[in-house]
């Protein structure tokens, strides 16, 4: 690799492909990715868009994080939730969040959510679904507020209320019966909050809490931990050893700052100093 | 060929363009699928490519999505060059060839519809493989191949307009009724010289056919009324 | 051109101080050197015709030809330096089949001659490069009917009803303005160019020359061909009538 590595051109390298694919067959599978086993929910109201996400990790059946974020940011006034291959979905949007900042700078307009919606879609098809993101973008630009669902191969909807990952049909069920145009901005956080408790409460790969994001116009709410519904109890009993269980014999306490002292060097006087006038 | 991708979301579709004296009429069910879950019950797979020239998408939603963006991109540069719109034949060629030269990694069955000066109405079809066939009608997705009888006991030249809507309205409609993966409501397009008129038909406003009389046998129980039995479509 | 010897003239990126380009100007006269070439654009189709000079006897007839085709349907011919002719000739048919297997359609003229014009006035930017020492006629029937235009030396390109550009244009101009071209034929007007081309042709000056004659129209199925044999000896023997009551 130490040679090869010099030649080897930017972005994911699919030469194991074909070895990964015979091993497979041969019975052996490949490691889990972590994935984010995930409901993520968007939805229209009368002044913009709101975001939710549950925040629950597994790697196959264990819970590897227990409160992970999954809004994540793309611009001051885009967000974009991420279902799916935990690492895909982080660098995907991080990549696109970067290109959008570049994009919005260059032009000297406010960036819009079809851009990064355009940017996503293109990204993912170029990489034909071996980018496992699965993504909920919204976001209120000069046009208005605007919500899409995008899929690992690239495919993009646009749609006023929107559910994805593991628990998408268990949030989609609440939108589907609560759901109304022209919604205030507490009954959507509300909606979006009942939305991803049922994904929290009847998908096994969501859990923990609820994070929501309120973007309008003027202003963008993160809503980090917006409900707890799953806090720990508080242990009935304490099994913390009592301080001075221990006897020790000495204490030493040491500053590891190391002083110095710096002596300036005055620069010759008169001599033949350059002239840099 | 390609077979569609595991996870990838499926346009299976009822879709259909019809050519008449001075226009054409495109249509569209709205179900977008991904396995048997209904990713998107109101979808628009009638796609603006220019002005007067529209594309009725099929196959993988991925596949199709990029392919129209491509030929919109090629149209929008088109006009800008030569001072005047691309024809329908020039967009669905375009089509073909992006069909045909990706055809190992696409699954797209493409109908191109529209109007321009030269010849008026057209419609293409570009079938999943990348062929190219100009047709005074054409439907497709998995929903057609349960209303080619149909259409071709039914369809007749020099059609005025609100005929044809019609036409694909219950063509349309049976293929919904029949194919499992389409669904929804009915989008669809006139588009003439003068412009582009979009049209809605609610799921709940289907043109009815026979469904049975055990159904419909006049009288409801749950509501306590009379039922209205439809007329069976008269086939000539 | 007061200007000669300033040292203005030297390159095609420099600007005399009136703010012309000399290289070009230089251009144009390699253009009126050159037997004349003609181009009409009649009511249903276009016709093309050149003086070409010959100027050893020992050359075949019918050689050299300065009328090219650039695609089925696109005749072009140029005067002044024929090399340059038929470099650009074969951009032309780059132009011509890069649009086809883009668009799969035949190019419409106007795209073409657009290409064209640009093409030629990169030649007009550079120090290292000579602009192109010919004028352009360029003719076709396309989608919008009979077409005809005129690439300069400069890069700039003009339609027109009828063309002329060589030694004997402005003669050619002349007859071609008592010419009603929306009553013409095609047929007619192959007349009408043979006799204009032996009309500007000057005895004096240039002992033999060979005309020849292109045509795109109904008769010609929409192609650009060189005039059926009986045809050009036709309009050849009127043409050669038609000078003796002249003068």
């Amino acid at each position: 690799m130490a040679n090869a590595s010099f030649y080897q051109s930017a972005g994911f390298d699919f030469s194991n492909d074909v070895r990964n694919q015979f091993l497979q067959d041969k019975g052996l599978p490949l490691p889990k990715a972590t994935s984010t086993g995930t409901t993520i929910v968007g939805c229209l109201f009368k002044d913009g868009i709101v975001l939710g996400a549950d925040t629950r990790a597994t790697e196959g059946d264990i819970v590897a994080d227990k409160n992970c974020e999954k809004i994540h940011y793309i611009t001051d006034n885009i967000r974009c939730c991420g279902a799916g291959t935990a690492a895909d979905t982080e660098f995907t949007t991080a990549l696109i969040s970067s290109n959008m900042e570049l994009h919005a700078l260059s032009t000297g307009r406010k960036p819009r959510v079809v851009t990064a919606m355009t940017m996503l879609k293109q990204m993912l098809f170029r990489y034909q679904g071996h980018i496992g993101a699965a993504l909920v973008l919204g976001g209120v630009d000069s046009t208005g507020a605007h919500l899409f669902t995008i899929h690992p191969h690239g495919s993009t909807d646009k749609l006023p209320y929107v559910t994805m990952g593991s628990g998408s049909l268990a949030a989609m069920a609440v939108f589907e019966s609560e759901w109304r145009p022209n919604m205030e901005k507490n009954d959507a956080l509300r909606l979006v909050t009942a939305a991803i408790s049922a994904g929290i409460f009847n998908d096994l790969g969501s859990g923990s809490n609820v994070d929501a994001c309120v973007i309008t116009a003027t202003h963008t709410e993160m809503l980090r931990n917006f409900v707890k519904p799953n806090e720990r109890a508080v242990k009935e009993r304490n099994y913390k050893f009592r301080r001075g269980t221990t006897a020790w014999k000495m204490e030493n306490i040491r500053s590891l700052v190391v002083d110095e002292t710096v002596t300036l060097i005055a620069p010759p006087v008169g001599g033949d100093a350059m002239d840099t006038t | 060929m390609q077979q569609l991708k595991s996870g990838e979301v499926n346009l299976g579709t009822s879709i259909m363009a019809v050519q008449f004296n001075g226009g054409v009429v495109i249509g569209a069910d709205s179900r977008t699928t991904t396995g048997s879950y209904i990713a998107n019950r109101v979808t628009d797979k009638l796609t603006h490519i220019h002005d007067r020239i529209y594309c009725c998408r099929s196959g993988s939603a991925a596949d199709t999505q990029a392919v129209a963006d491509i030929v919109h991109y090629y149209c929008q540069m088109f006009s800008q060059q030569f001072g005047e719109p691309p024809s329908i034949k020039a967009a669905a060629e375009l089509f073909q060839k992006l069909c045909y030269d990706n055809k190992d990694q696409l699954l797209a069955g493409i109908i191109v519809a529209g109007w321009d000066k030269d010849v008026g109405p057209s419609v293409y079809n570009i079938p999943v493989g990348g062929g190219l066939f100009r047709q005074p009608w054409a439907i497709g997705g998995s929903g057609s191949t349960y209303v080619y009888g149909y259409c071709d006991a039914t369809y007749r030249e020099n059609w005025g307009r609100d005929e044809t809507v019609d036409f694909v309205k219950n063509t349309l409609s049976l293929a919904m009724s029949r194919d499992g993966s389409s669904g929804g409501v009915i989008r669809m397009c006139v588009i003439t010289e003068g412009g582009v008129e979009r049209m809605f038909i609610p799921g709940n406003e289907l043109p009815k056919f026979w469904e049975g009389k055990e159904v419909l046998a006049g009288f409801d129980n749950l509501t306590k009324k009379a039922v209205v039995e439809p007329e069976p479509m008269a086939v000539e | 051109m007061t200007s000669i010897g300033t040292g203005y003239d030297l390159s095609a990126s420099t600007y005399s101080p009136d703010g012309r380009i000399f290289q070009v100007e230089y251009a144009n006269k390699a253009v009126e050197n050159s037997g004349t070439a003609i181009g009409l654009r009649v009511k249903d189709g276009v016709v093309l015709a050149v003086e070409k000079l010959v100027h050893s006897k020992l050359l075949m007839p019918g050689s050299n030809r300065r009328i090219e085709t650039i695609d089925k349907h696109i005749g072009m011919t140029t005067a002044g330096l024929l090399a340059d002719g038929r470099h650009l000739a074969d951009r032309a048919r780059d132009e011509a089949t890069g649009y086809r297997q883009t668009y799969r359609i035949p190019p419409p003229l106007k795209a073409v001659a657009d290409r064209l014009g640009l093409y030629v006035q990169a030649y007009t930017l550079y120090s290292s490069v000579r602009p192109f020492g010919i004028s352009t006629i360029l003719a076709a029937v396309d989608k919008d009917g009979p077409e005809l235009f005129v690439v300069e030396p400069s890069g700039v390109h003009y339609g027109y009803n009828g063309a002329a550009v060589g030694k004997g244009r402005q003669l050619a101009k002349t007859e071609l303005e008592k010419l009603k071209f929306s009553e013409l034929s095609t047929r007619e007007a192959v007349f009408e160019a043979a006799r204009i081309i032996y009309l500007v042709h000057d005895d004096a000056k240039d002992k033999e020359f060979e005309l020849e004659i292109s045509w795109i129209g109904a008769e010609s199925s929409g192609l650009h061909e060189p005039v059926p044999a009986d045809l050009f000896a036709e309009a050849e023997r009127k043409a050669k009538e038609a000078i003796e009551t002249f003068e």
